[in-house]
């Protein structure tokens, strides 16, 4: 089966800073995947290239089997939805304003929404039960609430990919796994490929099928969660050592100083680089 | 169910604004120095020319010139939406990116060379505003693009320096002017709007509303694109093809403005600020209302300029300044809860 999204022998660089070397992977359709990794491996560079905004120096993107540079924006804008790190608008836009704008890559010339843009709509703020504070302005809210809004937002687009850049940073537990709870039923109930970056590797381990885990340049993992997680593999990308546990079928990590409590019950030890 | 706002919506607000304009404009119409009576008015043009002068004045004189006084008030309430949409910056006014110094510097240029041919029954002043204020804007926006990357911050930087560089060169022509030339300029960079010949006031009209109407077509766009470059890609958009319909309609409806009526300041920084307060910021919306409000606006602004000290006029722009300040306090004051980057 080809996946929705391949991607081959990716390279990227900022200036002389090279960013991603001789990246591959491919995500099947209706797939949840977790990109981890420390700062600066290239995460947010890498969400970038798969919506578009950047150009890769070699290897390319396809998108349903073609190449990303051939779609036209607005077309790419009907696959592919994104969800930034949470911003507040410069004018006082409402949260149906907000959502509504979903939906410009299908207007017409005046760019006015059709009764079924508005079912759509109304669909996704009720999905992430934000409809209740539909007419106020997204200033108003809470940093969870407009998160939901941006969430809404991205599900009223209506594309079969949705990707994100760290949708729970800012947020408290009870908020972080409302939004995971939010992306998997886009993926069971919409059949929707989500890309998510995140820091929170054991959301991650809970929420996604597979992880791709950057180190930087050419070392990265790929694969299902529980195959990619391990104490050893996150303590030579982030090196940091962790206990690890398991609860049933995906373990869980406790990141762990030399300082921490109970660090004497570190499963990795630190190695030294090695 | 959420509330959307719909063609129907909008039409009956545009309907509702442009008859509480069409009688702003007649009620304007008939003040002035010259009383004339609304039942002289009403009795038609009479038998022959110089029966009815009632109706002469109003027809022939005050008419044209409300309608002149709403076409350059619509033209820069509109180019103050769209230039804050595309700077993303609330303070933009339509003479940010050197309009008012390049038309300034055009009109200048028209008094000391002396000219006086016409051309198309525009007087040179009209005429040279025209080309200054187009040409400086093609200018920074030639410079915004050379300079950078980020093209909203150069191109504001741009027109900020040329407008200076621009200003120290008005100023020191206009020192060196005759008293008489003096006089016709600074009313000119004051705003003064005067009678116009007909068929000038019909194609600006035409090519003003033109330029509104075309501006509305990407007003979902520009929504979109209030968010960032980035947003707006993902959502469909291409900012920089937007950006430039954008400026080039704007600086186009904001050229004709000034070549009419002079460098009229305030309307396109309020008008939209005090629209967007009222009425909420989506563009489809803020524009055609802005351009009403913004007629309206500019008409009485007109009337009071050329009544309060009559038989002279003062220039609009005076009027403009002092009215304006007050009226967008009252309305900060209201409704400035609502509006987050007031805090």
């Amino acid at each position: 089966m080809s996946g929705i999204i391949e991607v081959e022998n990716l390279s990227f660089s900022y200036s002389q800073r090279v960013i991603l070397k001789t990246l591959s992977f491919e995500v099947t359709s209706g797939t949840f995947l977790a990109i981890a990794g420390p700062n600066g491996a290239g995460k947010t560079t890498l969400l970038n290239l798969l919506c578009g905004l950047l150009k890769a120096d070699a290897g390319h993107i396809k998108i349903n089997s073609s190449n990303i540079t051939s779609y036209p924006i607005k077309k790419l804008a009907q696959i592919v939805a994104v969800v930034r790190q949470e911003f507040v608008p410069v004018f006082d836009f409402t949260v149906t304003e907000m959502v509504s704008m979903a939906r410009t890559p299908y207007l017409g010339t005046f760019g006015f929404e059709s009764n079924a843009d508005k079912e759509i709509i109304n669909e996704a703020l009720e999905t992430t039960d934000t409809l209740q504070f539909a007419s106020r302005p997204l200033a108003q809210l809470s940093a969870g609430e407009r998160q939901r809004v941006f969430i809404a937002r991205a599900l009223a687009q209506n594309t079969a990919v949705l990707l994100l850049d760290e949708p729970t940073s800012f947020l408290d537990l009870k908020h972080q796994v409302g939004i995971y709870d939010l992306l998997k039923a886009a993926q069971l109930e919409k059949g929707k490929t989500i890309v998510a970056v995140t820091h929170d590797i054991n959301l991650a381990a809970q929420y996604c099928d597979e992880v791709l885990l950057l180190g930087g340049l050419a070392d990265y993992h790929i694969g299902k969660t529980k195959d990619v997680f391990s104490p050893r593999q996150i303590e030579k990308i982030f090196g940091v050592s962790t206990f690890a546990g398991k609860v049933g079928e995906e373990k869980f990590f406790i990141p762990l100083g030399k300082f921490a409590k109970d660090s004497k019950h570190i499963t990795s030890k630190p190695s030294n680089g090695q | 169910m959420a509330e959307f706002l719909t063609p129907k919506n909008l039409v009956i607000k545009i309907v509702v604004c442009s008859a509480v304009l069409a009688v702003v404009m007649c009620l304007c119409a008939l003040v002035g120095t010259q009383r004339i009576s609304l039942e002289n008015v009403l009795a038609g043009p009479g038998q022959g020319p110089g029966e009815n002068t009632d109706y002469e004045i109003f027809v022939g004189v005050r008419i044209p010139r409300v309608i002149l006084a709403a076409l350059a008030g619509a033209a820069l309430a509109c180019a103050g939406v769209i230039l804050q949409a595309i700077l993303r910056n609330p303070l933009a006014d339509p003479y940010i990116l050197g309009i008012s110094s390049g038309a300034g510097l055009g009109v200048i240029i028209a008094v000391l060379s002396g000219i006086t041919w016409s051309f198309w029954a525009g007087s040179p002043i009209t005429v040279f505003a025209f080309a200054g204020a187009t040409l400086t804007v093609w200018l920074v926006w030639y410079i915004g693009h050379l300079a950078g990357k980020s093209q909203v911050t150069s191109l504001l930087l741009a027109g900020v320096v040329i407008n200076a560089f621009f200003s120290a060169v008005i100023m020191f022509l206009t020192s060196i002017l005759k008293s008489h030339q003096l006089r016709s300029t600074t009313l000119w960079l004051m705003g003064n709007i005067t009678e116009k010949d007909p068929s000038v006031l019909w194609v600006s009209a035409v090519c003003i509303l033109a330029g509104i109407l075309g501006l509305f077509s990407i007003c979902h766009r520009l929504n979109v694109l209030t968010f960032g470059q980035e947003e707006a890609k993902g959502l469909g958009v291409d900012p920089a093809k937007t950006r430039f319909a954008a400026f080039g309609l704007a600086a186009f409806i904001t050229a004709i403005a000034v070549s009419l009526s002079g460098l009229i300041g305030f309307v396109g920084l309020i008008i939209p600020h005090a629209v967007r307060l009222v009425f909420g910021p989506d563009h489809r919306q803020l524009l055609p209302v802005s351009a009403i409000i913004g007629g309206a606006f500019l008409v009485i602004a007109d009337t009071v300029a050329r009544t309060i000290v009559a038989p002279a006029q003062l220039p609009v722009g005076v009027i403009t300044a002092i009215a304006g300040g007050p009226f967008f306090l009252v309305l900060l004051a209201k409704y400035s809860r609502k509006v987050s980057w007031l805090k």
